[in-house]
């Protein structure tokens, strides 16, 4: 029902109009940038280096943190350039810290993972979006439990361990950690204090290009496996690497039951293609055509344009950059399938264009 | 209307489009964190002025505090219409991925809806500048700025209508938006239904506006509310004068050309770039004139280049002067007073029938551009989005 002098609008439009969410954090943001009533805002506390090329940056949230949960993972933004950019990494704190942390390895190529291990310094200022991931712990704990972690992998599966530990867990639990060398090793000395104060892990590191006397070297095989497990199938299993190694892993452990997470860099999907010609790619928004190749994602073609349509994590998650198409087929990246020619809202981070297009752009 | 550059030929062109895109290219690859900081100064600066504003307005008990209250609520406002507003969105900062800022969401302290504000000017008055009967924004319709505008007695009115336009210029430009959307509907969809439709954007943003600043505000100021809807009438008015004046200098100056349709067929984009150098004026001033008038001030450049920061322009402009001067190209800037008072010359002149208006101007001949000089364009103005359909492979 609207009553005067709401004729054309409702009372929640008036409220929207009147930005109470933007004023509150400008006000806020003025008095310390870390305040803010819409967003999560963290602050670096400290930055630990881990290796030559990974760095864990210890973070101070505002009072919006919900916290989380050991073993998943939470957008973060940051800015590069005046740009923001959002990537997902996860917690390598687990929830019962003061302050939670991240630990970042740089990927070769990588603009956010390189920029967090360049530039970011004690005192930045960066925001956490929800965490999210099924990659945790189920609530009766099993008595068992295989952990698989290559390279920076070993992240979320510290946060469990730390988890366990907290738990007093009783049960027996091994880490299997594939990395390239000794010097290579994420978190360490964690992972060392935590065998020392514990009775119930035991840790192998498996060295897959330089190889040091009393370890094994090489990559995940049957053979490790048996090694360093009495009965696999009475496992439960946790996979966090490359995907090499999960696939790898998932074919080993056929009938376990195992929970796998796997990042997808952007624009690394496998769907990559060569394509000959251009397609049409009307923008009816800004009434603007442009042409596509159609070999990449929407979103890095438009913004090889010129065209910034808001985004987010560029791995298909976040949603941001959802937008409705009215007319053409585009090709979901993640899935691999082709979609119908009508209407639909598509999220233009994993999607391809198939045909000549037409965006609410 | 005559033309005081030099005429080129069709190579000429050409390179002229080359150099100005070099540069736009140059320009472009510069923009980063300087250009965010600005936007962000900028917009600190629209909340302050606000805050400020508002605040004296409300609790002033002498008069000159409620005037300096109005005259931060007007600066306020006209910093959100122009440097942040009006080039956000352009889109000049989607880049930022900053919700703040972002063309898709941003909406403005002014009546006149921004959705419908980005077609008209975004699409229609950047696409088609100064093409008449395709430019809405040409003289809005009641205005008669050149010979190629059928004389009608009622132009005799036109100084006079001007001056109320400039008054109320943020009505003006919010009824403008809706009338042009529904002009642009082929004309067999037209129907008293869509009208109404454009229409009801349209109020939906009055209601906004006038509930926030004629309603809101002054009940929160209890029995003082007569002084609240005074000051926000005030900061409104200098608003609507300030922001008439730069606009109006943008296109309307004395030696700012016109085109034709037919002009515009097949035109390349270094045709299409002249244009817009031709078709625009500048105003010179300090940097924070540049500011209030949300770069304005830089007419030609943001013409060229309406994407680009407009911070940016102070850079471009003297490079893209000698570029003018290099192929006899009149670049068209002056001080703000000569600027405007030209244009108010030209409204006067162009208020009478062409044989007048011709003496008061100086007997200026039609000039016109020769049609169909480059066989196979390789950029097209492309056809209104509505009369186009996307056709799928």
């Amino acid at each position: 029902m609207k009553t005067f002098p709401f004729i054309y609008n409702q009372p929640k439009e008036f409220l929207k109009f009147l930005q109470p969410g933007d004023w509150a954090d400008f006000l806020l943001g003025e008095i310390n940038p870390r305040f803010s009533v819409t967003t999560v805002k963290a602050k670096v506390i400290a930055v630990r280096e881990e290796t030559a090329d990974a760095k864990t940056l210890v973070l101070k949230p505002n009072w919006l943190w919900k916290g989380f949960v050991s073993g998943q993972h939470v957008p973060v933004t940051i800015e590069i350039a005046g740009r923001r950019v959002t990537r997902f990494y996860s917690l390598s704190s687990f929830p019962g810290e003061k302050y939670l942390s991240i630990t970042v390895k740089r990927q070769a190529g990588g603009l956010v993972s390189n920029f967090i291990n360049q530039n970011i310094k004690k005192g930045d200022l960066l925001e956490l979006g929800e965490p999210s991931g099924e990659f945790v712990l189920p609530k009766v704990l099993p008595s068992k439990i295989l952990f698989l972690a290559g390279g920076s992998g070993i992240t979320p599966i510290h946060s469990i361990l730390k988890q366990l530990q907290a738990n007093q867990f009783k049960g027996k639990v091994t880490l299997l950690y594939f990395v390239r060398s000794y010097e290579d090793i994420i978190l360490h000395s964690s992972l060392e204090e935590i065998v020392k104060a514990t009775g119930f892990l035991e840790i192998r590191y498996i060295f897959s290009d330089v190889p040091r006397e009393g370890f094994d070297s090489g990559f995940l095989t049957k053979e490790i496996l048996q090694k360093y497990t009495d009965d696999i199938k009475s496992y439960s299993v946790y996979v966090c690497g490359p995907g090499p190694m999960q696939t790898k892993a998932l074919s080993l452990l056929e009938g376990n039951e195992v929970k796998s997470e796997l990042f997808l860099l952007p624009g690394q999907s496998q769907l990559k293609v060569k394509k000959t010609g251009t397609v049409d790619v009307f923008l009816s928004l800004s009434h603007k055509t442009i042409q596509v190749k159609g070999e990449r994602s929407l979103l890095e073609e438009l913004e090889d344009q010129g065209i910034y349509p808001p985004s987010g994590c560029r791995m298909g998650i976040c949603h941001t950059c959802v937008c409705k198409k009215s007319a053409g087929s585009v090709t979901d990246l993640s899935k691999g399938e082709v979609s119908e020619l009508g209407e639909e809202n598509i999220q233009i981070c994993i999607s391809r264009a198939e045909s000549n297009l037409e965006l609410e752009l | 209307m005559r033309t005081i550059s030099k005429k080129l030929n069709n190579e000429e062109i050409e390179a002229f489009g080359k150099e100005v895109d070099s540069l736009r290219e140059e320009v472009m690859s510069k923009v980063g964190k300087e250009d965010a900081d600005h936007i962000r100064f900028i917009y600190k600066a629209y909340r302050y002025t606000e805050v400020l504003g508002r605040g004296l307005i409300h609790f002033s008990f002498e008069p000159i505090s409620f005037v300096a209250g109005t005259l931060l609520l007007a600066t306020s406002k006209i910093i959100n219409n122009m440097e942040l507003g009006h080039n956000v969105l352009h889109g000049q900062y989607d880049w930022m991925n900053d919700p703040r800022f972002n063309s898709r969401t941003f909406e403005w302290d002014i009546v006149c809806d921004a959705h419908q504000w980005k077609f008209y000017h975004n699409y229609m008055h950047h696409t088609f500048t100064n093409v008449l009967n395709k430019d809405h924004d040409y003289g809005y319709n009641f205005t008669r700025l050149t010979e190629g505008q059928k004389w009608k007695p009622v132009h005799l009115t036109q100084p006079f209508t001007n001056l109320f336009l400039a008054m109320n210029f943020q009505w003006g430009i919010g009824a403008h938006g809706f009338r042009v959307e529904h002009l642009e509907i082929p004309k067999k969809q037209r129907n008293k239904r869509s009208l109404k439709d454009f229409k009801k954007v349209f109020f939906k943003k009055i209601e906004l506006q006038v509930v926030k600043d004629y309603l809101l505000f002054p009940v929160l100021a209890g029995l003082n509310f007569p002084k609240i809807i005074l000051g926000n009438m005030i900061a409104n008015l200098i608003r609507n004068l300030w922001t008439y004046a730069v606009i109006f200098c943008g296109h309307f100056t004395e030696n700012a050309e016109s085109f034709t349709t037919d002009e515009i067929v097949g035109e390349t984009k270094a045709q299409w770039y002249l244009r817009q150098l031709k078709g625009s004026s500048n105003l010179e001033g300090s940097k924070l004139f540049y500011t209030m008038t949300g770069h304005l001030s830089h007419q030609i450049e943001h013409h060229m280049f309406p994407g680009m920061p407009a911070i940016r322009y102070r850079e471009v402009a003297p490079r893209l002067k000698e570029i003018c001067e290099k192929y006899g190209q009149h670049y068209n800037t002056g001080s703000f007073l000569k600027q405007f008072a030209s244009v108010w010359k030209r409204i006067i002149a162009y208020s009478f029938p062409d044989s007048i208006a011709g003496k008061l101007m100086g007997n200026r001949k039609v000039y016109l551009e020769p049609k169909g000089m480059i066989s196979q364009p390789s950029f097209q103005i492309s056809l209104p989005a509505k009369e186009k359909s996307v056709t799928l492979t």
